[in-house]
């Protein structure tokens, strides 16, 4: 779901780097208020930041083990949003979500530049101010339960993901660089996220009840006064689990499809529509100037072969392009190995 | 097994050959921090911000890497290797201008070339040129040093210091993930990776062993005056020659935007 940064815009990446931004302040000041009042990670006091250190490696090499999805050929692997807001709350999440984006991507090429802000706000910000206190902490807070932990990570996981999918949509949409029709792209991306969020939830939920069995203490969900209610009752069957599952995969489906239409791409030809032109007039003793020197100098001027006449040809239109194209590529080339060659010289004097 | 565990090196290898590219000591390498971080992002946001059919205006763009690339000494080799990951995703966006795209663009002697093949060519530059622009940010500065400066630009520094955290112990997790895995994998030769019901248990101890590590190395900072904060070293102030080069480059991945 890594957002990459030739399919957007500036404008959708300024805003969405502008949200992430903003949600990595929000979650910075509210570390800063729980550090102050002593409400540090579930049971570690103050080493909150080290423990988020470490689970950022974490997240990053579990995802590296992909498990086999049972009856298919394929596999996958875990996103990690929900089990670090499980582990380390959301406020440090985020930031340990963010930190783990910003390494993929510099390091990794997992990702963009531009696109950080998509990426950070799709796979943290839904996942930790979303799906984890509006579904996962009120499904649990009942009563803490293998049961109910699992419902709740699938549950959590899988809205969580189909927002964040939807969320690339809309963005790539938007960005209009992609001719990919708003329908086929949602219909594409809903149901293959549906069928990971499905695995990551399971997955999840498993690590969360091992972490509960063996230091609970670790949980930001769970009550560290000692107070649980480790109780079965109530807890979710697997039937019933399924059934929520079902129930939301009948809703995004059905209530999407309703919505779906072909997007108009609106930002390419806002030039052409406003201005009327998509050329600018310019005048002025310099630009008549430069324009003289540019035209005794051309190879090919206006992409054509000099004795084209005043329409052109596309032919000539044509092979100015390839030929440009191609004497930029060697020049760039050409100038790679110039450097090369005197750095190569540069450091024999020095050796000598 | 074969697939997985080298899967797990390359992570190591890969963190470990930017590393080594990092200390180098060349003109590139000497620049401030702030002048490459600078000249990364104007550079990407430009290359991002042409229009969809545009390819001729595109490959001047690729000088950058070209001049960059022997300058600061950097290998090809590593660069197009750390190129792969970033192309499924604009393969995807861009193939499907192929398919839904057919307006007539480009006529080659009868041969009518759809405007969906322009603009995927058109996104493959723009993917090939803004990774390797951020390749060679950080296979020419250190990551203590990048963390410096983002801590130097009013970066939190709880931020910060997750970063730093994070990328010292990836590879240590990461050869700890490889090692468990091949324990796995010796166990149950029939199977091809980590069974979904064996996952809970394999992630859950890769949890615990992690944040046990964590405590530990959290105890020996602590015994060293370790306090919360991130130790906020000094950062030099970038030079005049240092600004006169920010200027200048970013003059000249402005101005073909421009004009173009």
């Amino acid at each position: 779901m890594h957002m990459a940064d030739a399919l957007l815009s500036p404008a959708v990446s300024a805003v969405m780097t502008a949200a992430s931004i903003g949600s990595i302040a929000y979650s910075v000041a509210k570390l800063k208020k729980e550090d102050e009042s002593g409400l540090s990670l579930a049971g570690h006091g103050e080493s909150k930041i080290p423990v988020m250190g470490v689970m950022g490696a974490f997240v990053f090499a579990a995802q590296m083990i992909n498990f086999t999805i049972p009856a298919t050929g394929s596999s996958g692997h875990i996103g990690g949003g929900i089990l670090l807001a499980a582990m380390l709350g959301p406020y440090a999440a985020l930031l340990t979500i963010s930190a783990v984006l910003i390494i993929q991507c510099l390091f990794f090429a997992d990702g963009g530049l531009m696109a950080l802000g998509c990426n950070i706000f799709n796979m943290g910000v839904y996942a930790c101010f979303v799906a984890y206190p509006f579904i996962f902490k009120p499904m649990v807070k009942r009563c803490l339960s293998a049961g109910r932990i699992t419902a709740a990570s699938i549950v959590s996981v899988v809205v969580g993901l189909q927002i964040g999918a939807l969320s690339v949509v809309l963005e790539t949409m938007l960005s209009g660089v992609t001719e990919l029709p708003f329908s086929t792209f949602v219909l594409l991306m809903q149901p293959i996220h549906l069928a990971i969020g499905v695995g990551e939830g399971i997955i999840t939920a498993a690590v969360l009840c091992f972490v509960l069995q063996m230091r609970p203490d670790l949980l930001d969900f769970a009550d560290h006064s000692g107070t649980a209610q480790r109780e079965r009752r109530g807890a979710l069957s697997f039937g019933r689990t399924l059934l929520v599952l079902l129930a939301l995969a009948a809703l995004i489906g059905g209530g999407l499809s309703l919505y779906a239409s072909a997007y108009p791409d609106g930002l390419e030809w806002s030039m052409e529509k406003t201005a009327g032109t998509t050329e600018l007039e310019r005048t002025g003793s310099a630009y008549e100037t430069a324009a003289m020197i540019q035209e005794r100098t051309a190879f090919m001027p206006d992409y054509d072969f000099k004795s084209a006449g005043e329409d052109g040809s596309t032919f000539g239109t044509t092979t100015a392009g390839i030929v440009g194209g191609a004497m930029t590529l060697l020049l760039a080339c050409a100038a790679g190995a110039i450097v090369a060659v005197f750095k190569r010289h540069g450091g024999k004097n020095v050796s000598a | 097994m074969c697939r997985h565990d080298s899967a797990f090196s390359d992570a190591v290898a890969g963190l470990n050959t930017l590393e080594l590219c990092a200390e180098g000591n060349t003109l590139v390498h000497r620049l401030h921090p702030l002048v490459k971080m600078a000249v990364t992002t104007i550079y990407v946001a430009v290359v991002i911000s042409f229009g969809r059919y545009e390819i001729a205006a595109l490959l001047p763009y690729f000088f950058y890497p070209a001049i960059l690339i022997p300058l600061s000494e950097t290998p090809g080799k590593i660069l197009l290797r750390r190129l792969l990951p970033a192309l499924p995703f604009s393969l995807f966006g861009g193939l499907s201008n192929v398919f839904f795209d057919h307006t007539p663009m480009i006529l080659l002697e009868g041969f009518v070339i759809s405007g969906g093949v322009v603009s995927f060519i058109s996104i493959m530059i723009k993917t090939v040129l803004s990774v390797s622009a951020i390749l060679l940010l950080v296979s020419t500065t250190d990551m203590a040093v990048l963390s410096r400066q983002l801590a130097a630009m009013g970066v939190p520094g709880v931020l910060v210091l997750q970063l730093t955290l994070t990328y010292r112990y990836l590879a240590v997790l990461v050869d700890e993930t490889g090692t468990m895995f091949s324990s796995y994998m010796l166990r149950s030769p029939e199977t091809r990776g980590v069974r979904m019901r064996d996952m809970g248990t394999f992630i859950g101890v890769l949890l615990l062993r992690s944040i046990g590590r964590a405590e530990r190395v959290y105890d020996a900072m602590k015994c060293r005056g370790f306090n919360g904060v991130y130790p906020a070293s000094s950062t030099c102030r970038p030079t005049a020659s240092d600004l006169l080069c920010l200027f200048i480059v970013c003059g000249i991945i402005i101005l073909p935007r421009c004009l173009l």
